[in-house]
């Protein structure tokens, strides 16, 4: 497994390069790569780093995040279509890196613990599953080979994963013997049929253990035992004797379970069939107590070896949610979808189900993003490194940071970084904030103010509903206001590469709505959203359009060359439809044919303000 | 990668033996230190002098074989290949896998007769490729998919993943080359037509600060200075360059396109503008010229110009050169497509085994978009690869070679371990085929030429390539060509005896479904190449209904017991489940198609105790059934979704209604001719309405129990 990272560290002198310059000043930074080979190990150590730690960060490496421009999360979005954009992107793509690094501040200084897990999905058990192909967006390989990710190693070597529902679904054919711990049977009320059946049985456990017991008196002739052990059904189980009792319902699972808590000194093993129903109940019997919690911890490590082979590195996200500890991310929304995607369940279809059934997993979410915002709305910082120079310039807030795994000269791991500037800067934020990370855990009812404004509020660029800011009012820098979707109008079929500017041009003094002030952005190569700060010019607009009632003979033109404009009620039923389509503009046909179709027109009167922000609109010369 | 699940019968212990002794084998950097296992791997940063050499190779060559591995075969479990697929079906089934994945290493082998040597001599070439973004636009690809399974089958075989995506070879198709161009020129159009600026942005910027005044003041000044020192020159000799060296050394004058020009050096983008702008402002006769990085002009430059005409001239000239640099960096962009158009210019006979989808692949990749129907296809493959062998079609029509496999399998290893045992284990003297004279190939690498070569990486495209072509030269000897008998060049595509194998190509290996690509028209490998194949009734698609949305755990004999109630004992001829949600069930007479669809209809419609109590509960359960005829299966097949459930892809696909009933008979007679265009064979057209009124129930006394069962046949249809 060595020699494959042979070939891409020779090739590739600008990641050698990289890794210098990060050696330099982040020498004591170095992140625990964890591949299967290594797994079961640093599984062991994070377990009790996240017992002994405050916070854990989390940071993840995706394959892609959308297969087209405009399905991104934009700033025209609201929360629910941004819901909607990052479940497709969650089912579409794949995490290949997970960093954890559960971490705490102690005055002002950072104690982390940073771990990469390095993911493929691959069919270990032969089921199908996790997943049966996935999609790679090209620009972000790119990206990742450029910090020189080692591919051989991800896919040759990485750990796999099974989410829970998968789990449940596939448990016929996982299929393993367990001491399952099965309730007390529902009613009490046995029949006569019961209690003949567990009359027999527990007879016949007597008299084998009985018999057992006997023979370690007395040796006895060797086809005699043999017999025996025919006759009654005896086996052995490792080295201790053992009884099979063949069952052939639930109910008398229960039963057998119930009567045999009568024998001090047997373990009962539940016996699985193929499609998840129990077969039989092993019965193995004991020399003694301490005999007993021998096996009894036996069966326990069996368990957790077969749940690390089934869950692979999903037992970790168990492991930091029954922790209950807060989780710190960046980019939640993104990150939470895939991580609901791929570990826990397939994602539900609207925001609102999402947020409380993953609360129920991950009571506390903190995305540094948000905290971000609380301190300087007005700076447009969306990135990791852009966020901490920005405090570090604008701000004193000195943290003094302590990895737990030293770096050997030459073995600098870059790859999870994010995790540990994920860390550092939620220090910083709390230091600024003026907010005490460490009576944080104590009591969360007791947070902050400004922690609990932005504790589960998944982020985006958007603002989820429970916002209290009216519409209208300039809050924020010259460039981000406030507007209802109401006042936003889809224009698409427009010539292909055209430009905000040029467009806007086109249209103003085209006619009366456009006399007013209004804003032009391009979502697409041949879509653009137009903003009326004027209220109801939007209908209006809408309404010539349709009529065809011109004034103008630039908007002829347009109309002419197939051009077409739909409110905003559109562009969200393209997200809910799933219509996702390479262009925008075929994806807003679509969802005009379909409602044209669709008589049911309700309407729908919910979350509808977004944040307008010019320099957060796509950029097309970028793509 | 068609072959994944094969046990491959190559002298097992010996390949084991090697791979211990070269475990690595398969990364390029070790290949030096195990010389005669090398395999011409070629990457980016040496293609260009390898496929200089691969165009002798390929235009002396006879005939050159190629293989290729993909990221991924299917996209969901239904869209595996099924014995209920019909020709048009199974193309979009190809169609589709060819457009979601990508391939990541090609294989090409030209082989040529040497009369003298009395042997081929081979040269495998391994071309790792990734669809990286070379120039601005669209790229290749912007994503692909990646099946796990097969990326997983790769690794087993060691491939190299950081050799593909950090140094693979990248490509542009014809057609995303020719839009690039014509993108190019749209822009050099609009660019004349709105000004002569090579900046946009010049006009936006304005003087605000108090130093940009200054600077630009001082710049007006002293531009002003050189442009008279320039003219004072031509009359009275330098006097600028001795005056102003000391004082404004950022500025140099240099000469560009047989022009005085002044060089700007060490100068912000900001400075730079501003200097733009005053020239623009206060020089008539001086130009601003500048392009970052490109080869015509490095620097930014003040261009002095005799007169308006020669600044237009100039101002052409240097777009003359923009152009052409962008057009060399699309030409470049081309990449590995040279050698697949080498191989097309070639006119070379092209082997390949079991290669239907791998030339799919190639024309997505190479060429364009993939046609919307098989006749479309075919005939545009026809135009760039005129001669395709099948080597799988050729050793399916052996039976000397069938009877030697025992039906086993027909894969390529297997096929190269019986056909060419003298190269696959040269230490094994072989009894098999005694009677059968061996081909002597000799493989060359570089300068090095070996008799035994044998580089034991199994599944690696350039290792395939040369297996599939010493495969196809002992197919040829067995069907008696005598290559001895002919001066080199040997002529094989013009061969009689090989014409029946030319353009024959595996639709579906599953279904024995072999299409000629002059014509496009299917014929059922007559030979039976699959002892499945007799196992199934024959299929008539018009007899279909799908059925999806099913109550969980429906057994398909469940479904026929519930089918049988209604239609009668005999009415259904089999029941296949496409995917735990979805199963086709076929009927005996078509008009059960239509009976079913509208019985399920009504009763569906009146939800009252008969409907509850109706045979047909049982598959209704839930309320969620939904059903329509086989040519809804098209229709879902040809949708660029893929959702790993069918019940989920119908869904995503847009279906709303829960029972589709077929169209009146004229329609239904329409679907059926334009079907039956694939279908030209006999047994098809039985299809028809016409026949089956006259009650052909001759298909009816199938077993049917021991399909009943037969869920997702994976692997068999995954072998090559």
């Amino acid at each position: 497994m060595v020699h494959k990272r042979f070939f891409c560290s020779k090739i590739f002198p600008n990641a050698a390069d990289h890794h210098f310059r990060l050696r330099h000043h982040q020498n004591k930074w170095l992140i625990k790569q964890v591949t299967k080979s290594n797994f079961s190990e640093a599984l062991g150590e994070i377990r009790t780093h996240v017992s002994n730690s405050d916070f854990i960060a989390v940071s993840l490496q995706q394959t892609g995040a959308y297969s087209a421009p405009w399905q991104r999360v934009l700033p025209i979005d609201t929360a629910e279509t941004a819901y909607l954009k990052a479940k497709r992107a969650a089912e579409r793509f794949q995490v290949l890196q997970f960093a954890v690094c559960p971490f705490s501040v102690k005055a002002s200084k950072l104690i982390a613990h940073p771990y990469n897990f390095h993911l493929f999905p691959r069919d270990e058990l032969k089921i199908a599953m996790p997943s049966y192909s996935f999609s790679c967006q090209l620009s972000y390989l790119t990206t990742m080979a450029r910090e020189g990710f080692d591919f051989n190693a991800c896919i040759y070597d990485g750990i796999s994963y099974l989410s829970r529902a998968q789990e449940l679904a596939a448990a016929d054919r996982i299929g393993h013997s367990s001491p399952i711990s099965y309730g007390v049977p529902s009613s009490s009320a046995n029949s006569v049929a019961d209690s003949v059946f567990t009359e027999r049985t527990k007879s016949r456990v007597r008299h084998w253990v009985n018999a057992c017991k006997d023979s370690n008196k007395k040796t006895e002739d060797a086809l005699i035992s043999t017999l025996r052990k025919l006759v009654s059904g005896s086996e052995l189980y490792g080295s201790r004797p053992c009884l099979i009792i063949n069952v052939c319902s639930e109910r008398q699972v229960q039963l057998v379970l119930e009567m045999l808590k009568e024998f001090v000194d047997v373990v009962p093993i539940v016996v699985p069939a193929r499609g998840g129903e129990v077969q039989a109940i092993r019965v193995v019997l004991t020399s003694s107590e301490e005999d007993k919690n021998l096996l009894e911890k036996e069966l326990q490590d069996m368990e957790e070896e077969h749940n690390k082979r089934v869950r692979g590195f999903r037992e970790v996200i168990d492991l930091i949610s029954t922790s209950q500890k807060p989780v710190v991310a960046h980019n939640s929304l993104n990150d939470f979808t895939f991580i609901y995607s791929k570990f826990l369940a397939p994602l539900p279809s609207t925001m609102d189900e999402f947020r409380s059934s993953l609360l129920l997993v991950f009571p506390h979410i903190l995305d540094v993003d948000h905290l971000m915002k609380a301190i300087g709305p007005f700076e447009k910082v969306n990135n990791l490194p852009a966020s901490i120079s920005y405090l570090r310039r604008k701000f004193f807030a000195p943290i003094d940071m302590e990895v737990s795994h030293r770096a050997e000269a030459d073995n600098v791991q870059i790859h999870g970084r994010n995790v540990l500037r994920i860390s550092e800067l939620f220090a910083k934020l709390c230091s600024v904030l003026k907010i005490n990370p460490e009576t944080f855990e104590d009591d969360y009812s007791r947070l902050s103010y400004a922690l609990q404004c932005h504790a589960n509020t998944l982020n985006p660029s958007l603002t989820s509903s429970e916002d209290p800011i009216d519409e209208d009012v300039r809050i924020w820098n010259k460039n981000s206001r406030r507007i209802s979707i109401d006042n936003l109008v889809l224009l698409w079929g427009l010539e292909i590469g055209i430009s905000a500017a040029k467009l806007k041009a086109l249209l103003h003094g085209s006619h009366e709505v456009f006399s007013k002030e209004f804003d032009v952005q391009m979502v697409d190569k041949n879509c653009a959203v137009i903003v009326f700060w004027t209220p109801g010019f939007s209908d209006r607009f809408l309404k010539i359009m349709d009529s065809g009632e011109i004034f103008c003979e630039s908007l002829k033109d347009m109309i002419s060359e197939g051009s077409a404009a739909a409110s905003y009620k559109t562009y969200r039923s393209v997200c809910k439809l799933g219509l996702w389509e390479a262009d925008l503009a075929d994806a807003l046909d679509k969802a005009l044919e379909k409602s044209k179709r669709l008589t049911e027109a309700k309407s729908e009167e919910d979350l509808s303000v977004i944040d307008w922000n010019n320099d957060k609109m796509i950029n097309l010369d970028d793509l | 990668m068609k072959k994944y699940f094969l046990v491959r019968a190559m002298t097992e212990a010996q390949a084991r033996n090697r791979n211990q002794l070269f475990p690595f084998n398969r990364s390029l950097c070790s290949s030096s230190n195990s010389s005669d296992l090398a395999l011409k791997n070629v990457t980016k940063s040496n293609f260009e002098p390898a496929l200089a050499e691969l165009r002798i190779h390929v235009r002396e060559a006879d005939f050159v074989s190629f293989d290729l591995e993909m990221t991924g075969v299917t996209s969901a479990p239904w869209r595996e290949s099924f014995e209920f697929d019909r020709a048009d079906v199974q193309y979009l089934k190809v169609k589709d896998s060819a457009e979601k994945f990508v391939v990541v290493q090609f294989g090409v082998c030209p082989f040529r007769w040497d009369s003298k040597n009395r042997s081929f001599i081979a040269h495998p070439h391994n071309f790792y490729v990734f669809p990286r973004q070379e120039i601005p636009g669209d790229g290749p690809s912007y994503e692909f998919s990646c099946q796990t399974t097969s990326l997983d089958f790769l690794a087993k075989y060691r491939f190299d993943f950081n050799a593909c995506i950090y140094e693979g070879i990248s490509y542009l198709s014809r057609s995303q080359e020719e839009e690039a161009l014509r993108r190019l020129n749209s822009v050099c159009n609009d660019e004349s037509s709105e000004s002569l600026s090579s900046s946009k942005s010049v006009a936006d910027t304005q003087l605000v600060r108090m130093a940009d005044i200054l600077f630009a003041e001082r710049m007006v000044n002293k531009i002003g200075e050189w442009r008279a020192g320039l003219l004072r020159d031509t009359n009275e000799g330098s006097e600028f360059q001795g005056s102003s060296n000391d004082t404004v050394q950022k500025l140099q004058t240099t000469f560009f396109k047989m022009r005085p020009a002044l060089v700007l050096n060490a100068l912000t983008s900001r400075q730079l503008r501003l200097i733009e702008l005053v020239i623009k402002k206060h020089f008539e006769d001086l130009v601003y010229v500048h392009a970052t990085g490109e080869i015509s002009c490095p620097q930014p430059l003040v261009v002095y110009t005799d007169s308006t005409t020669d600044r237009d001239l100039l101002m052409r000239e240097i777009k003359h050169c923009h152009k052409k640099e962008a057009v060399t960096k699309i030409k470049a962009a081309v990449g590995f497509r040279h050698v697949i158009d080498l191989l097309s210019t070639e006119r070379k006979l092209i082997v390949g085994h079991n290669c239907f989808l791998d030339i799919a692949h190639i024309y997505d990749k190479f060429v364009g978009p993939l046609p919307l129907t098989v006749e479309e296809y075919v005939s545009e493959v026809q135009k760039h690869f005129p001669y395709i062998v099948d080597t799988k079609v050729m050793l399916n029509s052996d039976s000397s070679f069938l009877h030697l496999v025992k039906k086993g399998s027909t894969s390529l290893s297997k096929a190269f371990t019986l056909l060419c045992p003298q190269i696959a284990s040269p230490s094994v003297s072989s009894i098999v085929l005694a009677d059968n004279p061996h081909i002597k190939v000799e493989v060359q690498v570089g300068d090095k030429r070996f008799s035994n070569w044998n580089s034991g990486a199994k599944h690696e495209a350039g290792y395939d390539a040369f297996m599939t072509g010493c495969v196809f030269a002992q197919a040829c000897t067995r069907l008696g060509i005598d290559f001895n008998l002919h001066a080199p060049p040997v002529d094989l595509v013009h061969n009689e005896k090989l014409q029946k194998y030319i353009n024959h190509l595996y639709l579906s290996w599953i279904n024995g479904d072999v299409i000629d690509l002059r014509t496009g028209k299917c014929a059922t490998d007559s030979l039976g190449s699959t002892n499945l194949k007799n196992r199934y009734p024959k299929i008539l698609f018009s007899n279909i209904v799908i059925l999806w949305d099913l109550p969980s755990k429906l057994k398909a004999r469940e479904i026929k017991e519930c089918m049988s109630k209604v239609f009668g004992s005999d009415s259904v001829t089999s029941v296949f489940h496409l995917d735990e949600t979805a199963a086709f069930v076929q009927f005996s007479r078509q008009e059960f198609v239509s009976c079913f669809l509208e019985l399920k209809d009504t009763l569906e419609q009146k939800y009252d105790p008969i409907s509850v109590l109706h045979p047909l509960s049982k598959i209704l359960e839930g309320g969620r059934t939904r059903a329509a005829s086989y040519e809804l299966y098209k229709e879902i097949c040809s949708s660029p979704i893929s959702e790993v459930l069918f019940s989920n892809q119908a869904e995503a696909v847009g279906i709303e209604w829960r029972t589709r009933l077929l169209e009146p008979v004229v329609e239904v007679e329409k679907q059926e001719d334009k079907a039956s265009t694939f279908s030209q064979d006999q047994d098809r057209k039985e299809t028809s309405p016409i026949n089956n009124a006259a009650g052909t129930l001759s298909c009816c006394h199938f077993p049917t129990d021991e399909l009943v069962d037969s869920f997702y046949p994976v692997q068999a249809q995954l072998s090559k």
